[in-house]
């Protein structure tokens, strides 16, 4: 942590005060520069941050996250070839293949994991930024639980790092062509890391050098 | 002084249920053989731990700790971990709260890696499909494992951190900034 910045004190109203997230102890909100986090005066978790990317990160992110899941989810993620015969396999075949030995729940849930939170949380988010912004602010609460929820369980990144186990160990079984999908869903993974960090950690204060420009 | 809230009184029966639901889980899982390989009419079934020796074997080590580390050593080291703060919880020790609610944060972070097992084996069986040539299919274990990750991802979602703070003082003065000060910046 570069900079520890927390204050806090018996007044201040709520809006501005941040509990945090992992210990409950209560801080009230101050202004951070690019590249400053403010850390929990007692446990010293991450409260807030002020990403080097700007405010409108978060939506930006969104919205190259939701366009890379199309190319993701239907160009080729992996082709394997075994004397002449070929077989090519996209990002969801794997549930499919589960779903067709009958074990249809963990089908369902692997197709979630991997494919449906993953997408959901790109439009979760961009509709939350959008209805913050001018459209719903009554709608926040109920999108915000529904995009933590998705958070939890969308986890295309240990996907991609299974599909990266396996070809290692068919190389020596199969010939194994990485397919474009393979590159799109690599890069939604970590359109998706990034996109959850700069807005669940975004500090929604004025930078402390905004307000400066704004005096001079 | 402190604007925080009275932390929750603590429910530990919801984490220690599902942990306990967990730690039964992990006979079936690891007993049971979660794929079985058909190479040119040689079938061969394979437990996690079956597998993984094999990867040893043909001398893919890295691969081998990887998939060692997400299957058996993650949710081992969950639910011990999420027993060590239960009883922590219940007995509270006088210091290293901190590096408890680090624990807790870290517990959290590395469930999700236990999936890998399962997405591996979907994929497998999605991708390996030339029949009698060469195929692989998914077994009951695989049903068994993906149990123990859920139960274990949803026993550390019910802890809550908080409980650990329970009977905690206040932070100490020096490391507070000066509430009248500009922005408390540290340099």
């Amino acid at each position: 942590m570069s900079s520890l910045i927390a204050q806090f004190h018996a007044e201040g109203n709520a809006a501005r005060r941040v509990a945090c997230r992992l210990c409950g102890y209560e801080h009230v909100r101050v202004p951070l520069a690019r590249g400053q986090r403010a850390g929990c005066v007692r446990c010293g978790t991450m409260l807030e941050k002020r990403g080097r990317f700007g405010p409108h990160a978060p939506l930006a992110f969104a919205l190259t996250g939701i366009i890379l899941a199309i190319p993701s989810v239907t160009l080729p993620l992996i082709t394997v070839s075994k004397i002449g015969n070929i077989r090519m396999s996209l990002v969801y075949s794997g549930a499919g293949a589960l779903w067709d030995h009958g074990m249809r729940i963990l089908a369902t849930w692997v197709f979630i994991c991997g494919t449906l939170a993953p997408v959901l949380l790109f439009a979760t988010l961009g509709a939350l930024i959008a209805a913050r912004r001018e459209l719903d602010p009554a709608m926040s609460p109920r999108l915000l639980r529904a995009a933590h929820a998705l958070e939890y369980w969308a986890m295309p990144e240990v996907h991609v790092l299974a599909v990266l186990v396996a070809l290692i160990k068919l190389g020596t079984l199969v010939n194994v062509f990485i397919g474009p999908g393979f590159w799109c869903y690599t890069a939604m993974s970590v359109v998706l890391a990034l996109a959850w960090r700069s807005f669940e950690f975004e500090s929604t204060e004025p930078a402390a050098g905004a307000r400066r420009a704004f005096s001079a | 002084m402190t604007p925080s809230a009275a932390p929750p009184p603590p429910a530990p029966g919801p984490p220690l249920a599902l942990a306990l639901a967990g730690t039964i889980m992990m006979v079936p899982a690891n007993l049971l053989p979660v794929l079985s390989t058909n190479l040119t009419g040689q079938t061969r079934s394979d437990t996690i731990i079956s597998g993984i020796v094999a990867l040893w074997e043909d001398g893919m080590w890295g691969i081998a700790a990887i998939v060692f580390t997400a299957s058996i050593l993650i949710p081992v080291l969950k639910l011990l971990g999420l027993g060590w703060l239960l009883l922590a919880v219940r007995w509270p020790p006088r210091d290293g709260r901190r590096r408890r609610t680090l624990f807790y944060a870290v517990l959290d972070f590395i469930g999700r890696w236990s999936m890998l097992d399962v997405f591996l084996v979907a994929f497998l069986a999605g991708t390996v499909k030339f029949g009698a040539l060469a195929s692989v299919e998914p077994r009951t274990g695989i049903v068994a494992f993906t149990a123990v990750v859920v139960l274990t991802v949803l026993a550390t979602n019910a802890f809550d951190p908080r409980w650990l703070w329970v009977e905690a003082s206040n932070p100490d003065e020096r490391t507070a900034p000066d509430p009248d000060g500009p922005a408390g910046q540290t340099p």
